[in-house]
């Protein structure tokens, strides 16, 4: 019965429809793009003044509205571009597809770059910060390297673990809780070079929104966050080509029409040149990254499009051939929009992405392989029943290989065997609603409900243990051991051995006192069924994600996240506070000492804990005018919890509660944006941030010749205070230049006050002295940058 | 992990404007426990009737000196009814000089400390033995340091686990290696040996233990707790490493340290 509810809820919606439609009311439909491009814009709003009503497009630069017959004003707006009103008189079924201009030629009138990020006062949507890719690049940045998810650490809510951490954490989230879709694939690693660059070249994202909360049906999969990333169609008009030559990095990207006005392409590449320095210097070792992104769309006609994308990127170190490691995420995806009828529109992606890491150590004389590999099938429903009452619904479908990691001897001399860790495969489904409605004039709804399955298939070599307990714990030592397989058994790929169902309902409310201001609140339940555990500070590409299975239970989560959000002076400032609070169930940890490499039986060393999260979250933006800006303030804690299975054991930290490895108690930045002129704009931003949690030792001793030092609760410790402050400028030679070359110069310097910031302390002893001694590691000092970017 | 940290490292060091400073830094100071090192050696083909223990106490982080532990009582029993009486000599060691090392016999060490008995029982671990030394110059994370490798021969057919100690007599410098044979049962593989301070007619000490699955395990803990992996977002969790001795009276009190028993194979080599 359970699983039918979903199915049950859609048919009573679709009834609803029909009765709707039984009245004299009709559609009014169509794309909006850009006039320059033809690429679709996502999120332009479509308001109809007279009945006091309005739509925004989807992903794919769709709308539709039910009109009565009669003559209708309509207004089309979006951020950076000039708005367009037109008269439109309905008396049939109508499709109105127009194009806007950018608004760039009026660079004065400010009130165009910023309204898209005011506030949306009366939708349910919460907890999503939306950044627009003009705002992102003229932030400033370390190395003058334009960087989403940098950019995203400055909105309330996002942080990560140090200057060097990979990836990001959302409302106290680990890293690998972020769902990252880039046209709908799945990346699962968003770092390159450690964490210091992000994956996604910004010249090639055309929109981004990150929710934090209240996330909607139609995502799932990941229990913290979504960052959903648009990549540009590219223009079928004419052949553009633009890029950047920076410190660290070059970038390229050439778009242009395959067929005018119905197809077109878009291919981008970006590298980064950090291998040349290391040659330079006489050394043969190289440390380099680069990506591509490709796309292809093709319009049949207004009923049917196709888009093709690609991403393909990849790390590499090499150190004198000796030791090679390589790592990236490759993506390819397909995707039909078909508009079914007036007020349907449907999307079926299909999608095959791709983790790889290879590790080469020839001092070892050995290879080593491993991924993880999925095919995806989603099918989305945009179903626009009524003004009042929007409908999504869809049915994704995932297919999972994880390869764990394949040891071969690197030649005949090797001393190593060849090894294969066991591939584990599982089934991902899900079925979701999703719904929008405005239920009064003051009150707006989003719900709905996702119901998801994990079929975890068979592998070779599945280990079965004596009372089904993985992992013992040894009482006289303390410490928790691999137990040992009592059996071992290949099981047919077709055979299901463990299934797992999650009902993941998700409410999100808003209600508007005024036009300026409401009060909004939300509950979802996400359930996660793949696990990415680190024994490090931060996760490292080494680590294996691990499917849920026999041993392994899903992440469960639920959020309560309650809102007051006001817009001031017509939007010229905004206020959003929230407060949230999160809990997870089953989020696992690895027992003291447990050795994650290669190995084949990862339910061997880990314990099963929970973890929970809390806080507050302020932005005040001034949207408009000359100065633009925003404060964010986080306040929250973020914790986690290993208890042992039985009150004999003593479970990670003896159970006791301990702070995440990126747990900041406060979390402030202050961003502005000053436009002096057409040709100047500056930009400066100031971060304070309570210091990361660590470890201290509490004392020493020796054994055999080692020294070790004994420590007290885990994550007890902080580090000190961080904080910098970071200015850039930006400088167009040529403002008013229509044709041609156009170019721009952006300087900036990043810690101005040199601040000395704790990235990490160790404690060593003095090679000289004997003595113990902390030492403390700051990564950037003060790091002036220049960039050249240029279009044509 | 190791390499992991290391190209993170030749990473930062790109990175000019990344530096490095000792601080000063308060620590808390926890009470001090107990620490036992109690690893018996028995030389291949010695009588190995010479023996020590060393007790001592944990101390501040910062300070120098180990604090020993003279007024211990400590006593190997084996289950055949043998006792063997360690005395304490100096600088918290124990000795006892006529001490019967066999196989297949099961030893327990009792010590008695401030009124608390503490314990633990274990047995000797045999060793394969070194076959050769080999000498080369592309060791080190860069592949142009000197390198020493003793090459064994792994006994197949059964999980085996070593200890390698290079003590290098001409810098007093000593590196511990531990190994398994998960991925090279069987095979002749070799341990190695390499610094960027090794030169040519540096005497080198080199010893093979054979210990057992849950010192190695052990030992891994300790290794990645030690101060040398540079911290950064790779640093292993700290965490409290017991080892495999007990406090019978008060369990809450309990001792750090390991009681092991190996049999060891060892060679002298100099650098050509």
């Amino acid at each position: 019965m359970k699983f039918f509810l979903p199915y049950l809820l859609l048919l009573f919606f679709l009834f609803t429809s029909l009765d709707l439609t039984a009245q004299e009311i009709y559609t009014l439909k169509g794309t909006i793009t850009n006039a320059s491009s033809n690429e679709t814009l996502i999120g332009v709003n479509i308001i109809i003044p007279e009945e006091n009503k309005g739509v925004v497009t989807n992903e794919y630069g769709f709308y539709s509205i039910k009109l009565s017959k009669g003559t209708y004003t309509v207004e089309i707006s979006y951020l950076g571009f000039q708005s367009l009103r037109k008269t439109i008189t309905i008396t049939e079924d109508t499709s109105f597809n127009t194009a806007l201009t950018e608004g760039s030629e009026n660079l004065d009138e400010v009130v165009i770059k910023s309204n898209n990020e005011g506030l949306n006062i009366k939708s349910a949507e919460m907890s999503v910060n939306k950044l627009s890719i003009n705002t992102i690049q003229k932030l400033p940045v370390v190395f003058g390297e334009v960087d989403i998810i940098k950019s995203l650490l400055l909105l309330p809510g996002v942080s990560n673990a140090g200057e060097g951490a990979s990836g990001f954490n959302v409302r106290g989230g680990a890293v690998d809780q972020n769902l990252i879709l880039l046209d709908k694939a799945t990346i699962f690693n968003s770092s390159h070079l450690f964490g210091f660059f992000s994956v996604f070249n910004p010249d090639a994202v055309k929109d981004l929104k990150l929710y934090k909360g209240g996330i909607p049906a139609k995502y799932g999969g990941r229990v913290s966050s979504v960052l959903d990333i648009y990549q540009r169609d590219g223009n079928s008009k004419e052949f553009k080509a633009q890029g950047g030559i920076g410190v660290i990095s070059s970038r390229l990207l050439a778009e242009g029409p395959i067929v005018k006005d119905k197809g077109s392409f878009l291919i981008g590449g970006r590298s980064s040149y950090a291998h040349l320095f290391l040659k330079l210097a006489d050394n043969p070792n190289s440390a380099y990254f680069y990506d591509l992104n490709t796309k292809l769309t093709y319009t049949i006609n207004e009923e049917n499009k196709l888009l093709f994308s690609g991403y393909f990127g990849r790390d590499v170190f090499d150190i004198n051939q000796n030791f090679i490691n390589t790592y990236g995420n490759s993506v390819l995806n397909l995707r039909w929009n078909h508009v079914v009828s007036d007020d349907i529109f449907t999307n079926l992606s299909l999608i095959y992405s791709d983790y790889y890491y290879g590790l080469t150590l020839d001092f070892v004389g050995f290879n080593w392989d491993s991924g993880i590999k999925n095919l995806n099938i989603k099918y989305d429903f945009n179903h626009y029943l009524s003004d009042n009452f929007q409908l999504e619904y869809g049915i994704h479908n995932t297919y999972y290989e994880f390869n764990p990691g394949e040891i071969a001897p690197i030649d005949e001399d090797s001393g190593i065997n060849y090894f294969k860790l066991t591939n584990k495969h599982a089934l991902e489904n899900a079925t979701y609603f999703s719904v929008e409605h405005n239920i009064s004039n003051k009150l707006t709804a989003e719900y709905g409900l996702r119901f998801s399955n994990f079929f975890r298939l068979g592998q070779d070599s599945f280990n079965e243990y004596a009372n089904n307990e993985p992992i013992n714990y040894n009482s006289v030592l303390d410490i928790y051991e691999e137990a040992e397989p009592i059996n071992q058994r290949s099981i047919s790929r077709s055979e299901v051995i463990k299934t797992y169902s999650n009902l993941e309902p998700r409410l999100a409310l808003a209600y508007s006192f005024s036009e300026n201001q409401s009060v909004k609140a939300s509950y979802n339940r996400m359930a996660q069924y793949l696990h990415l555990i680190s024994n490090t500070s931060s996760p490292t590409p080494l680590d294996v994600w691990a499917p849920s299975g026999p041993f392994i239970k899903p992440q469960i989560l639920d959020q309560y996240a309650l809102g007051y959000f006001r817009n001031f002076k017509q939007g010229k400032y905004s206020l959003e506070t929230e407060v949230f609070y999160k809990d997870i169930q089953n989020r696992i940890d690895y027992v003291n000492g447990a050795n994650l490499i290669a190995n084949n039986n990862i339910e061997t060393i880990i314990l099963n804990g929970k973890s929970r999260a809390y806080g507050l979250e302020v932005l005040a933006k001034k949207n408009k005018g000359r100065l633009t800006g925003w404060l964010a303030y986080t306040l929250s804690r973020s914790e986690q919890q290993t208890p042992g299975r039985t009150p004999a054991e003593s479970g990670i930290n003896n159970g006791k509660w301990y702070a995440t490895n990126f747990d900041k108690t406060h979390d402030i930045s202050l961003i502005g944006n000053y436009d002096y002129n057409r040709k100047w704009d500056f930009s400066a931003n100031f971060a304070f941030q309570t210091g990361l949690p660590v470890t201290f030792p509490t004392g020493q001793y020796n054994f055999n010749g080692i020294n070790v030092p004994v420590y007290g609760d885990r994550n007890s410790n902080r580090l000190a205070a961080y904080h910098r402050l970071d200015i850039s400028a930006t400088y167009i030679p040529k403002p008013d230049k229509k044709d041609g070359l156009k170019s721009s110069w952006n300087f900036g310097i990043y810690n101005v006050y040199n601040r000395k910031n704790a990235y990490s302390i160790s404690f060593r002893e003095n090679e000289d002295t004997g003595r113990n001694e902390a030492a403390k590691l700051s990564l950037f000092g003060i790091i002036p940058s220049v960039s050249y970017n240029f279009k044509f | 992990m190791k390499y992991l940290s290391n190209i993170f490292i030749l990473f930062l060091a790109l990175n000019l404007s990344s530096c490095e400073e000792v601080i000063d830094l308060d620590l808390e100071k926890s009470e001090p426990r107990l620490v036992i090192d109690a690893s018996l050696i028995w030389f291949m083909n010695t009588s190995g009737d010479y023996q020590q223990i060393k007790l001592s106490q944990t101390t501040g982080f910062y300070e120098e000196e180990a604090e020993p532990v003279t007024d211990a009582r400590v006593i190997i029993k084996t289950d055949t009814g043998e006792e063997f009486i360690f005395e304490y000599e100096n600088q918290g060691f124990y000795v006892n000089s006529e001490f019967n090392p066999k196989f297949e016999e099961n030893y327990t060490l009792e010590i008695s400390y401030q009124d608390e008995i503490y314990s633990s029982s274990s047995s000797f671990v045999p060793v394969a033995g070194i076959d050769h030394i080999e000498q080369n110059n592309e060791g080190g994370f860069t592949a142009e340091d000197l390198e020493v490798e003793a090459f064994f021969t792994d006994p197949a057919g059964e999980d085996n686990y070593y200890l390698f100690r290079f003590s290098n007599f001409s810098t007093s410098r000593v590196s511990l290696e531990i190994y398994e044979d998960e991925f090279t049962d069987g095979n002749q593989v070799s341990a190695s040996y390499s610094n960027n301070e090794l030169a040519v007619g540096d005497e080198i000490f080199i010893t093979m233990e054979g210990i057992s699955k849950s010192f190695y395990n052990y030992l891994f803990i300790l290794r990645s707790q030690g101060g040398d992996n540079g911290g950064g977002p790779f640093q292993s969790q700290p965490a409290t490493v017991k080892g495999n001795i007990i406090n019978e009276t008060n369990p809450e009190n309990y001792p750090f340290g390991y009681f092991r028993l190996s049999e060891v194979d060892s060679t002298t080599y100099i650098v050509q």
